[in-house]
């Protein structure tokens, strides 16, 4: 198996009466088997340990750091807050905060956009929550394809909010 | 009793054309392949629809583990060797204070200011300290970050 070849058997002609001188030349047999299976083993080597999915990722801008207060009027803005076991709740401007299920969460942000197309959603986290939240939220968010979204700190008046909607 | 010599064919099956598959997939895998340097920390990473691959030159990393911990990477060696120190130039990630990532982030950025950032948190890791990490890249004004998550197949 996998061998190489070379010189053999030189066949002499006869050629215009002349007699060539028979050359005898050296049969090389190089075995092969040793680099093919060395070769293999690199194989799979190779094939095994190559992956070929990246990770994705969230791209995601927020604004600097300088207080710029942005003026948003109460009727366009679309609060989201997770709580720390995961429970997301909804309030436009200041109205009371109701439940909603993060599998729910999609359509919704779909319907409240179209219903008003100037509406900025702000996505707040508690800070006892996990990161998992996040991702899950943006993208629902991202999957809802609004475009106008923030991220803010979750403060005390939002936890009360959220406290105050469990109430109920 | 002379016994019948049974005359065995030789078979002769040319593996030529095998080993030159192997060999074009030996040379295929080893030039695709790219050895991820090792994390100094196990992440298990959220998942999310999002569409675009993770760059993979000019990046630096700030993981945030599930213990809450924070580390920073960037990819070029020499970059490594500038801000952590000559000693750390081979190391995975280092954990970092907010205080130092906040001037290690500055400092990376002036070195080389096509860096793009990146932020690998847990699935589990509390939110918290990637609420810092958020706010301190805000206050460096890095206002363009990804984040980095798994791609998930289902809606």
């Amino acid at each position: 198996m996998g061998a190489v070849e070379s010189g053999g058997e030189s066949k002499s002609h006869a050629r215009g009466g002349k007699k060539h001188k028979k050359k005898r030349r050296l049969r090389i047999r190089i075995d092969m088997t040793p680099m093919v299976d060395v070769a293999f083993l690199l194989l799979t080597f190779f094939m095994l340990t190559t992956y070929f999915s990246k990770p994705q990722t969230m791209e995601l801008n927020l604004p600097p750091d300088e207080k710029i207060i942005t003026e948003v009027a109460e009727s366009n803005l679309l609060t989201l807050r997770v709580a720390p076991d995961g429970a997301v709740f909804w309030n436009m401007g200041t109205e009371p905060a109701n439940r909603i299920e993060m599998k729910e969460l999609r359509k919704f942000l779909k319907d409240k956009n179209k219903e008003n197309p100037k509406l900025i959603t702000l996505l707040k986290i508690d800070r006892d929550g996990k990161y998992d939240m996040l991702v899950k939220a943006m993208d629902e968010v991202a999957l809802a394809k609004v475009e106008r979204f923030s991220l803010a700190q979750m403060n005390e008046y939002d936890k009360r909010q959220i406290q105050k909607a469990r109430g109920s | 009793m002379p016994k019948i010599k049974k005359k065995r064919l030789g078979y002769g099956i040319d593996m030529t054309p095998m080993v030159d598959v192997a060999m074009l997939l030996l040379t295929f895998f080893m030039m695709t392949t790219q050895f991820r340097p090792e994390e100094a920390t196990a992440i298990d990473m959220p998942s999310s629809h999002a569409p675009f691959k993770m760059p993979e030159t000019d990046i630096m990393v700030v993981t945030v583990n599930k213990a809450g911990t924070t580390y920073l990477w960037v990819d070029a060696q020499n970059l490594r060797a500038q801000l952590f120190g000559e000693a750390n130039k081979l190391k995975a990630s280092i954990p970092v204070t907010n205080d130092q990532l906040r001037q290690l982030l500055v400092q990376a950025r002036i070195s080389n200011p096509k860096l793009r950032t990146l932020v690998k948190g847990d699935k589990d890791a509390p939110y918290g300290p990637i609420e810092d990490v958020l706010g301190i890249l805000r206050q460096v004004k890095i206002t363009r970050f990804n984040l980095v998550t798994e791609l998930e197949k289902n809606n």
